[in-house]
């Protein structure tokens, strides 16, 4: 049941930087010049999905409340800088994007957009960082907390952090390749296909700070699947950029999407058994077994979550199916 | 200053300023459900109008909910890890259900909502807004029952240190439940009046060319207002009943059963001072001041016939000037029950001070300072951005808008924002 919850933790966390992961690549590409008339359109293209994309950390959250309650509150107190880092970006995210077209100044509104662009980046950045304590491991002591968070000031977190950042820019321009009216998708296109040499310079570097940290070696449990990661996101990359240069910008999403859900994906496996491997002390690790709620709680949450969840993305389902096609002048125009 | 202290304050500004948002938001989509369904049923074209513009006004003031209520969440694993690690397995269990129960589709719901108009059937667009409301009333009733866990914990035993779920029909049957989400509930409806009632007033101060729009707004929230005031009442004299019982110390409580309590505490966990800061009954009192003079409302009541509350025009600006009152209430309410629990997280099992994380305090101190800048600039801009759009008046709300129509003046009009 430890596993099938972990499972589900992972879904929801995946599915949300795969989601989220367009709306702050969209927001980090309002940076692009396009004017006030082409900012708009940009988030236009976003509309309907916003409000449901971000509510997938929302639920993330939920479940590694209940779920792993012990984890939730080591990983969260244990990253501070980092999560608050993520939580003040998504915040700004959220406001910026819901709130930048009710005053009708295009001054003002152009000074939302930088909160937006800002707010994108700190997620990026933060949740980077997140991931990439996991990988290096954290200084769990014997009482079972993590000391201090300097462990977070690495050259492998910083370059996890800046890999994300543009993973999500690529990502967002492919999903605006897919979304705007034809002639702005086309531009949209070329960004993204100019961003993959970027987000791939970004990942290699990531990939060669973590290999010569002894800390990231160390933690990994089955380096053959930590070694994956690299391999895997370059594949997706590249097949972002030919799907691009194809006219498949459907299939470029999916291919970036699937570049932001595998370092999730991958962390945990490569981690198995444990989620936080201490670089202290080896016997203080946290295994998911032991950061697991008591099986009454599992069983008890399994009960709901098990019905609700065909409901929860079908509902998912629907918004996309509704709202699919390209934005065109006819598209509601609220954001 | 120590962590805890920093960590307490923390959630008493952050918490405060998330209600003031959700508060909004509960009492106006019930009220948004009846305009729109009235719409849907009799084709009117004034129940439309009345749905873009409240409904204009209750997604600007949702924005704030979501981004406080995200700080709340995380708040828990980043100042209180203790909390998830002695009660996780119980307090985290009606959390995780209210993330996946109301808050899930209470968002996919919205952005189809807003975002459906003239794109969806009607009914549809109608159900989806029913869905909105019903997840929110069903997140109030989760978050209620993880707190009234923490005020009177029911259902668990200790094993190791560590409290295990027994029975989860004993959360949801919580004397310290039903009576107290009433009351939320209630107060919520009590806002959602008063606020329509006094935005109309205003407008009908102004002498509105709309009229006919905000006297039919002004009844609406002068008689929810009504109703829910006396609810608010009763509700909140029936709390009485079930804090004095499981909550004895709350309150000024001295009698036997609050000094029995203390000396098994003493004996339990160790000398200290068990009673809580009288913080909470200040709050108390004043609460129950605003809820008399709240009750007022029903004096206004006669005087909507013939518009007389219209034609005499002061009962319109003792509206206006009412609105803040149901504000503080609810934040005055909360602290008298939040700080009556004190020195307990989880009431008699957890003491607070081993529910914060062992975060440094100058650590702490940066993120109060930061969350309550962050928040509270946003929560007054998004107050700013409430008051232009409320004072613009109904005559083009973005809400809803035609697609066909010019989606923006290519210049704005300088007289409106
Ligand atoms: C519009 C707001 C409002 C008004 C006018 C009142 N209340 Fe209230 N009250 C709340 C809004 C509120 C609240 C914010 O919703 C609280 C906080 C927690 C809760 O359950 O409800 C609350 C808490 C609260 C509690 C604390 C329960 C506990 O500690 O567990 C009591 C005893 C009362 N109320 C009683 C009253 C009485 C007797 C009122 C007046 C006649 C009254 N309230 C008016
Ligand atoms: C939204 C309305 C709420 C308000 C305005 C509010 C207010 C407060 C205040 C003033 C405190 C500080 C008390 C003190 O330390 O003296 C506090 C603490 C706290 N509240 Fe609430 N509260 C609200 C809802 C909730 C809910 C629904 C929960 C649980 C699900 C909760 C859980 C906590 C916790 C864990 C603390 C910190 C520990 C403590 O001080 O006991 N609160 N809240
Ligand atoms: C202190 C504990 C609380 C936590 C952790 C919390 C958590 C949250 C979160 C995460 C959201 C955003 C959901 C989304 O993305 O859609 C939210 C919104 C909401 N909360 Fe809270 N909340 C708390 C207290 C309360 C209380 C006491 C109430 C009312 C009784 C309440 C009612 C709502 C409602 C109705 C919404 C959705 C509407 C909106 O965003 O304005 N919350 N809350």
């Amino acid at each position: 049941m430890d596993l099938a919850w972990y499972a589900l933790l992972g879904l929801f966390f995946a599915g949300y930087l795969v989601l989220a992961g367009y709306d702050y690549g969209v927001g980090l590409l309002l940076a692009r010049g396009v004017g006030p008339a082409g900012r708009r359109e940009t988030l236009t293209a976003l509309g309907p999905f916003f409000l449901g994309n971000e509510v997938w950390l929302v639920a993330a959250m939920g479940i590694l409340f209940g779920a792993f309650p012990l984890l939730e509150g080591e990983l969260l107190a244990g990253c501070y800088p980092a999560v608050v880092g993520a939580l003040v970006g998504v915040i700004l995210v959220t406001v910026g994007v819901q709130l930048r077209s009710r005053p009708s100044d295009e001054r003002i509104r152009a000074r939302w957009d930088r909160v937006v662009m800002i707010g994108s980046a700190l997620a990026a950045l933060g949740w980077g960082v997140v991931l990439a304590a996991m990988w290096q491991g954290v200084p769990l002591g014997a009482d079972g907390h993590v000391a201090g968070v300097t462990h977070l000031a690495t050259p492998f977190a910083a370059a996890a952090g800046l890999a994300m950042v543009t993973l999500v820019a690529v990502h967002g321009a492919a999903f605006l390749a897919l979304r705007l009216s034809a002639e702005a998708a086309a531009e949209a296109a070329r960004t993204a296909r100019r961003l993959v040499p970027v987000a791939l310079t970004t990942v290699a570097v990531a990939t060669v700070v973590g290999l010569l940290s002894a800390r990231v070696r160390d933690t990994v449990q089955r380096p053959a699947l930590a070694v994956l990661l690299p391999v895997l996101l370059v594949a997706a990359l590249l097949a972002a950029r030919a799907a691009l240069t194809r006219r498949r910008p459907g299939l470029a999403l999916v291919a970036t999407g699937a570049a932001l859900a595998l370092p999730v994906v991958l962390v945990g496996a490569a981690l198995w058994p444990y989620v936080l491997v201490s670089t202290t002390d080896p016997d203080a690790s946290l295994a998911v077994a032991d950061a697991a709620a008591s099986t009454p709680t599992l069983r008890l949450l399994g009960w709901v979550a098990l019905p609700l969840l065909p409901a929860l993305l079908g509902f998912q389902a629907m918004c996309w199916w509704v709202f699919r096609g390209r934005t065109d002048g006819r598209a509601p125009v609220y954001w | 200053m120590d962590t805890l202290l920093l960590a307490r304050l923390q959630f008493a500004t952050t918490t405060s300023i998330h209600f003031l948002f959700v508060v909004v938001t509960l009492g106006l989509v019930t009220l948004l459900v009846g305009m729109q369904t009235a719409w849907v049923l009799t084709g009117n074209p004034k129940w439309e109008r009345l749905t873009r513009y409240w409904g204009q006004l209750y997604v600007i003031n949702y924005v704030l909910g979501i981004a406080t209520g995200i700080v709340m969440e995380f708040q828990f694993g980043l100042n209180w890890s203790g909390l998830s690690r002695y009660v996780g397995n119980v307090f985290g269990a009606p959390l995780a259900i209210e993330t996946l129960v109301a808050f899930f589709l209470e968002s996919t719901f919205l952005g189809m909502w807003i975002f459906g108009w003239h794109r969806l059937r009607k009914s549809v667009h109608l159900a989806l807004l029913w869905g909105v409301a019903i997840t929110a009333y069903a997140s109030a009733f989760w978050i209620m029952v993880a707190n009234s866990w923490l005020q009177n914990p029911v259902g668990y035993e200790v094993r190791d240190g560590i409290a295990h779920l027994t029975d989860f029909g004993a959360l949801l049957t919580n004397p310290s439940l039903s009576m107290a989400l009433g009351h939320v509930v209630s107060a919520a409806l009590l806002v959602g009046g008063m606020l329509m009632a006094a935005v109309s007033a205003g407008h009908l101060i102004r002498r509105t060319p709309d009229f006919e729009f905000f006297r039919t707004s002004l009844r609406i929230g002068l008689v929810t207002a009504a109703l829910a005031i006396s609810m608010v009442q009763s509700f909140g004299f029936a709390q009485f009943d079930p804090v004095g019982s499981v909550q004895p110390t709350k309150f000024g409580g001295n009698g036997p059963e609050s000094q029995a309590l203390i000396a098994e505490w003493t004996t339990r966990f160790g000398p200290g001072d068990y009673t809580p800061p009288v913080l909470a009954s200040v709050g108390l009192g004043f609460m129950i001041l605003i809820g008399f003079t709240l009750g007022c409302v029903w004096l206004l009541l006669p005087l909507l016939f013939r518009d007389w509350i219209i034609r005499l025009r002061f009962p319109l600006w003792l509206i206006l000037f009412a609105l803040p009152l149901p504000f503080v209430a609810v934040i005055l309410g909360w602290i008298a029950r939040e700080v009556g629990r004190q020195p307990w997280v989880a009431y008699g099992l957890l003491p607070t001070e081993q529910a914060v994380s062992p975060v440094g305090a100058p650590l702490m101190l940066a993120s109060l300072i930061g969350f309550s800048l962050l928040l509270g600039t946003l929560a007054v801009t998004n107050w700013v951005l409430l008051a232009r759009h409320a004072m613009r008046g109904a005559a083009d709300p973005a809400l809803g808008r035609p697609p066909a129509a010019p989606s923006e003046p290519a210049h704005p009009e300088p007289a409106l924002l």
